[in-house]
């Protein structure tokens, strides 16, 4: 079984490597490591979990409902349904997912 | 008598009178004037959002002045699963109930926003609830349901839940039932959706046989943020629809286009004669008037509007974004949040289809002055509202949701919320922050939390339905 190695980016400058497993999605993965990395509905709708993929080639295995097409094209990811499919750099944290939605009226 | 007290024993004080003791009072002025001051208040904590590895709870805050830890957080419920998004939540019975004997409002129904995971946690002791029994997310998905958000209690054994979207976060939303017995889940509530999709809170009278249901958007679109695009695009609500509450059958919809834009929190008279009601548009920042004309058919009018307002650091004027709403029990008054601004409102409803504005209270948000109370820095703003029974208290946490907090008050997304209060005075029309009454979530056991709906054990004025 083909495992891929993740690291796990914070903005505070934290970081954390991840093995995941074939058919394991970064969140299955950084609950079983007890990484703390956020999450909410766990299919792709909710954005909690939005890290941004840095490097590496990481696919959704259910439409991420919860991004954009221009946050798809920013790199931004939906961690729930994730699966790295190499090797891959992930920046994580609950700050993430408040880039996608800045303040309409500032 | 407390109402404090294990519920049974506790509601029988207003039931004296009554061949047949069920739950809650036979009157809401019963409820106002024969409970006594709450003491416990049950108050949603949420992580959700946070970079803090901790589960969502159901938070026990001691309100009895007279109590030593008093004003302080003094257990929390921890849900198993991590991610719930804990927002609304309601009893097994009320008011509703009242002649249907053997009935106890002794549970709450704690849904997970996001999870679409529902807690059942058995209050029976009001200082130590414990989850009771859990419906798992896939029981819920198999309804082609998502999304928990309003829980009433209904005649008849049911408990019925706004669901908001179905399985996949997308339209349309619709409304799961459950069994009061074993809260097991029976299926959809409605028969006929006619062309309802969106769904959000509800309200009903059931001596009219009406119910009136607000629209919000699809999960997959509010979950993530607030995008003025999806306004735009038409995925936000206008309208709000009326029911019949026997056939639960779709019967009208009252599209209220740019006045009434995000409708959300719907509240009807708790006079049971009453056929009229209110609804807060949050985005429109106005709050909308809805009555059953002659002929049966509902007619709505706008009857206040909170003005924009310029901030020397925004860009676009401000709208107020009224995101709670309620009524007193005696129907006097009507208490309105506006989030952005940071404002509590408070009105004379006693000519209904001209509320009168008695008093205000600033604190926290965009443009009160005071942005600390009791040495404790104010994040966010007046939000969720509830008031005492016999209308002498209100209190509010600051958090919306939270993706929406992260938006719009980031810090709350590092260091929590509030829960807070304000003494009315109904006699004189007017209310005042107390002080000394703050409880930050941002201590809580584990760390900081979002605090969002409040309830009292025996009730208040957003659970009870009178038949």
């Amino acid at each position: 079984m083909s495992t891929h190695e993740v690291r796990l980016v914070w903005r505070d400058g934290r970081e954390a490597v991840l093995s995941v497993a074939e058919g394991e999605t970064v969140i299955d993965a950084s609950e079983r490591e007890t990484l703390g990395v956020p999450y909410g509905c766990l299919y792709g709708a909710c954005g909690t979990c939005t890290g941004r993929l840095l490097d590496g080639d990481l696919v959704h295995i259910e439409r991420p409902r919860g991004l954009k097409p221009h946050h798809r094209r920013d790199g931004y990811v939906l961690l729930c349904v994730a699966e790295p499919r190499s090797d891959c750099r992930i920046e994580v944290g609950a700050e993430i997912q408040a880039d996608l939605v800045p303040n309409p009226w500032k | 008598m407390s109402t404090d007290e294990p519920s049974e024993t506790a509601e029988k004080h207003g039931h004296e009178h009554h061949e047949v003791e069920g739950p809650g009072y036979p009157t809401p002025a019963a409820m106002r004037t024969e409970s006594e001051r709450e003491k416990t208040a049950f108050v949603m904590g949420l992580r959700v959002g946070m970079d803090v590895d901790e589960p969502d709870f159901v938070g026990v805050v001691d309100v009895d002045p007279d109590s030593a830890t008093y004003g302080e957080l003094v257990d929390t419920v921890e849900m198993p699963n991590k991610g719930d998004e804990l927002h609304h939540f309601g009893w097994n019975t009320c008011s509703s109930s009242c002649h249907a004997e053997g009935l106890t409002r002794d549970h709450l129904i704690v849904p997970g926003q996001r999870s679409s995971r529902i807690h059942i946690v058995d209050a029976s002791d009001p200082r130590e609830p414990e989850i009771e029994t859990i419906i798992e997310p896939e029981e819920v998905f198999e309804h082609d349901l998502s999304a928990p958000h309003t829980v009433h209690c209904v005649p008849e054994g049911k408990i019925v839940i706004s669901m908001l979207g179905n399985a996949d976060g997308e339209l349309p939303g619709g409304f799961l039932q459950l069994d009061q017995e074993d809260f097991s889940i029976d299926g959809h509530w409605e028969v006929d959706s006619g062309d309802m999709e969106m769904n959000y809170d509800y309200w009903y009278q059931p001596r009219h046989g009406v119910m009136l249901s607000t629209e919000w958007a699809a999960p997959e679109t509010y979950y993530p943020g607030f995008d003025l695009d999806d306004v735009e695009a038409g995925k936000y609500g206008d309208s709000i629809h009326v029911w019949d509450w026997e056939s639960k059958e779709h019967r009208q919809t009252l599209t209220f286009g740019e006045e009434g834009l995000i409708p959300l929190e719907i509240r009807m008279p708790h006079n049971p004669e009453e056929t009229e009601g209110y609804v807060g548009a949050a985005l429109s920042s106005n709050i909308l008037r809805f009555w059953e004309a002659d002929d049966g058919h509902w007619e709505w009018e706008k009857v206040i509007d909170v003005e924009d307002r310029e901030h020397p650091d925004w860009d676009m004027p401000v709208p107020g974004l009224v995101t709670d709403i309620l009524l007193s029990l005696d129907d006097q008054y009507m208490f309105f949040s506006n989030w952005l601004h940071g404002d509590v409102r408070m009105y004379d409803i006693s000519d209904t289809g001209n509320p009168r504005l008695v008093d205000q209270c600033w604190v926290g948000g965009n443009f009160a002055e005071r942005q600390s109370v009791g040495g404790h820095d104010v994040r966010g703003a007046p939000q969720m509202l509830q008031l005492s029974r016999d209308g002498r208290r209100l209190y509010w946490t600051t958090s919306l949701f939270s993706s929406w907090d992260n938006q719009f008050y980031p810090e709350m997304g590092e260091e929590g919320s509030l829960m807070m209060k304000a003494d009315v005075y109904p006699g004189e029309g007017r209310m005042e922050l107390d002080e000394e009454f703050v409880v930050d979530f941002g201590d809580a056991p584990g760390g900081p939390a979002r605090a969002h709906e409040i309830r009292w054990p025996g009730g208040d004025c957003t659970s009870d339905v009178w038949q």
